[in-house]
């Protein structure tokens, strides 16, 4: 009985402290979100009210206008959807091809070939950005798309996650098709491909949101502010001499937006369990 | 024999195959991974400016004395040392501690899960921007603080102070990634069989003493993994120490290695030395990540 009872009290201030702790953890973003409707005077006012008490929508429209007026910042966001898509899709696009060699066929140096690919996640990218950057500016891909998006076409993480997925992938289908006189390509396009579905997801998601994310890179290769990423605009506006706290947050929620909204449509994928963590179990 | 014939050319065939899927990731980590690798430890050894047209020098193990005898080097280590453990700590013991409440909960695990996680969703940029406003000397931190502490009026100089500007990265970091190994614990915990559990209860084990006597000895393949991959994260903190510095903040308190070596390159074009400091980095990532990779891979045996 009082063992019952002091459970209860347990499990109760358990509930308490986590309750506190979401709370805290949540009034971040909340700012961000009121603060981004606030004239800057009332984000910088004692005691602060959580609720604007003068609305001023014009925030986003000095987000996307910028400091000068040039409407840089819609310029690039679309620089950020159009890297960060296209990096989504070829990752997922090449790392099933060669996850797909590496789980289905048999041939020699296979091993080392995947323990090769595998070796790559143990160097940081920062200790080849500027090997990177030379060979790109050798290539001429200073301030381009090309510049931006190549050196992210595939990663070592992907290719794991997918290798992993397929090696699932039942043989006797493959098998059947080839009895059928399937091409390979073809067998991988309509068959393996189309069916990658969950584990193409995730890893579509996941790498889309790391380089929505990427501030190093782009800082290095795409000086030119027509260019520039999402991070690199944010951090330019934020350092300029007259800009306002309002229009800050409004630059803040329109950057955020998009991830939150592909993270949270696919919770499933990443709450209860991250897809980081799943994948890496077979 | 015609027919192992047969089979023989159908391996031949599949083999080339195989080879023929892989390709592509070979030649696109050849030219972007192992290439800068080794372009990157090479140019160590040389005297190498950006943007210079003279032909870089040979100068041996020079690029190195000058790196680890120089102050900002060390301080650039410190920096970076101090982050990490500053990181380390809380989030480690933070993230445990809401994951084992979480497993407890009755009702409500999705949604505290998803509450603590949305920071991780965030740009790294955006939560620098974020605190960037609310560690102003007028914004909201130290009104909170003064609150709990009953101080009005006072600044804590949260970018401005040496020590101060330490603690805020400190503070950004933990924030954004509390919810994500909070999850990852989650999960571990999930794994532990209920039957353990259940039979400690029996016993009459209270909950702390089941947290401590057979939670954490079981969730040691997740507590390894985590505490690898937070090392790796912090040491390759960037985006909030750039956005500091560049909104005003000291540079010299958060000048971490990553910082470092971009500065070292892009503003004083000095290539070498910058290698210099990537290849130490390589070569703690690769003790690190190489700890990593043995850990999940024996986790995944255990479990």
């Amino acid at each position: 009985m009082m063992r019952k009872y002091r459970e209860t009290v347990g499990s109760i201030s358990g509930t308490i402290v986590l309750a506190i702790a979401c709370a805290l953890v949540l009034v971040p973003l909340v700012f961000m979100l009121g603060s981004s409707f606030m004239p800057a005077i009332d984000i910088m006012k004692m005691p602060y009210r959580w609720i604007p008490e003068v609305w001023k929508p014009g925030n986003y429209l000095r987000a996307l206008a910028g400091n000068d007026g040039s409407w840089m910042y819609l310029r690039n966001i679309l620089n950020s959807v159009l890297v960060s898509t296209s990096i989504a899709v070829s990752t997922v696009l090449l790392s099933s091809l060669v996850g797909y060699g590496l789980a289905k066929f048999r041939f020699r140096g296979r091993n080392a070939v995947f323990m090769a690919i595998m070796g790559t996640m143990m160097i940081p990218f920062e200790t080849i950005m500027i090997p990177l950057y030379l060979i790109a500016v050798k290539a001429g891909m200073q301030n381009s798309y090309a510049g931006l998006i190549v050196p992210f076409l595939m990663n070592a993480f992907g290719v794991f996650i997918m290798r992993q997925y397929l090696i699932t992938f039942p043989d006797e289908m493959l098998d059947a098709a080839r009895i059928d006189g399937c091409s390979e390509p073809r067998i991988f396009w309509d068959i393996v491909f189309r069916n990658a579905g969950p584990a193409a997801a995730t890893l579509a998601v996941l790498s889309f949101r790391q380089q929505w994310d990427n501030l190093l890179w782009p800082l290095l290769i795409a000086q030119d502010e027509q260019m520039k990423t999402i991070p690199a605009y944010i951090v330019k506006f934020a350092a300029e001499k007259h800009a306002d706290e309002g229009a800050m947050m409004a630059v803040a929620v329109i950057a955020s937006v998009p991830v939150f909204v592909l993270f949270f449509s696919l919770s499933k994928y990443f709450l209860g369990g991250s897809a980081v963590y799943q994948a890496g179990k077979e | 024999m015609k027919r192992r014939e047969i089979v023989g050319a159908l391996e031949r065939n599949r083999s080339k195959w195989g080879w023929a899927f892989v390709a592509p990731g070979l030649v696109f980590f050849s030219v972007f991974s192992f290439y800068p690798m080794l372009n990157a430890i090479w140019t160590s050894f040389f005297n190498k400016r950006l943007l210079s047209l003279k032909k870089p020098v040979f100068i041996g193990l020079q690029n190195y004395q000058k790196v680890l005898g120089s102050e900002d080097f060390w301080n650039s280590a410190r920096a970076t040392a101090t982050f990490t453990v500053g990181v380390f700590v809380p989030l480690f013991i933070m993230s445990l501690l809401f994951a084992a409440l979480i497993t407890n909960m009755k009702r409500g695990k999705r949604f505290a899960q998803a509450a603590l996680y949305s920071p991780a969703v965030l740009s790294s940029v955006v939560a620098a921007l974020i605190w960037l406003l609310m560690l102003d000397p007028r914004g909201l931190a130290n009104q909170f603080v003064n609150w709990i502490s009953m101080t009005p009026g006072i600044d804590h100089q949260w970018l401005s102070s040496a020590t101060m500007v330490q603690v805020s990265t400190m503070i950004v970091y933990v924030w954004k990634y509390l919810g994500y190994f909070t999850i990852l614990f989650v999960t571990g915990i999930g794994k532990i069989p209920d039957s353990v559990n259940e039979a400690a209860l029996m016993d009459g084990a209270g909950p702390i003493r089941r947290f401590f006597s057979i939670t954490l000895p079981l969730l040691r393949p997740t507590t390894v993994l985590v505490s690898v991959m937070i090392l790796i994260q912090c040491m390759k903190t960037f985006s909030t120490q750039y956005l500091f510095t560049q909104s005003g903040a000291p540079l010299a308190p958060i000048n971490v290695i990553t910082l470092n070596i971009y500065n070292t390159a892009m503003r004083d074009l000095n290539i070498g030395r910058a290698s210099v400091m990537s290849t130490l980095l390589f070569l703690l990532m690769l003790g690190l990540t190489w700890i990593q990779l043995r850990t999940s891979r024996n986790s995944e045996a255990d479990l």
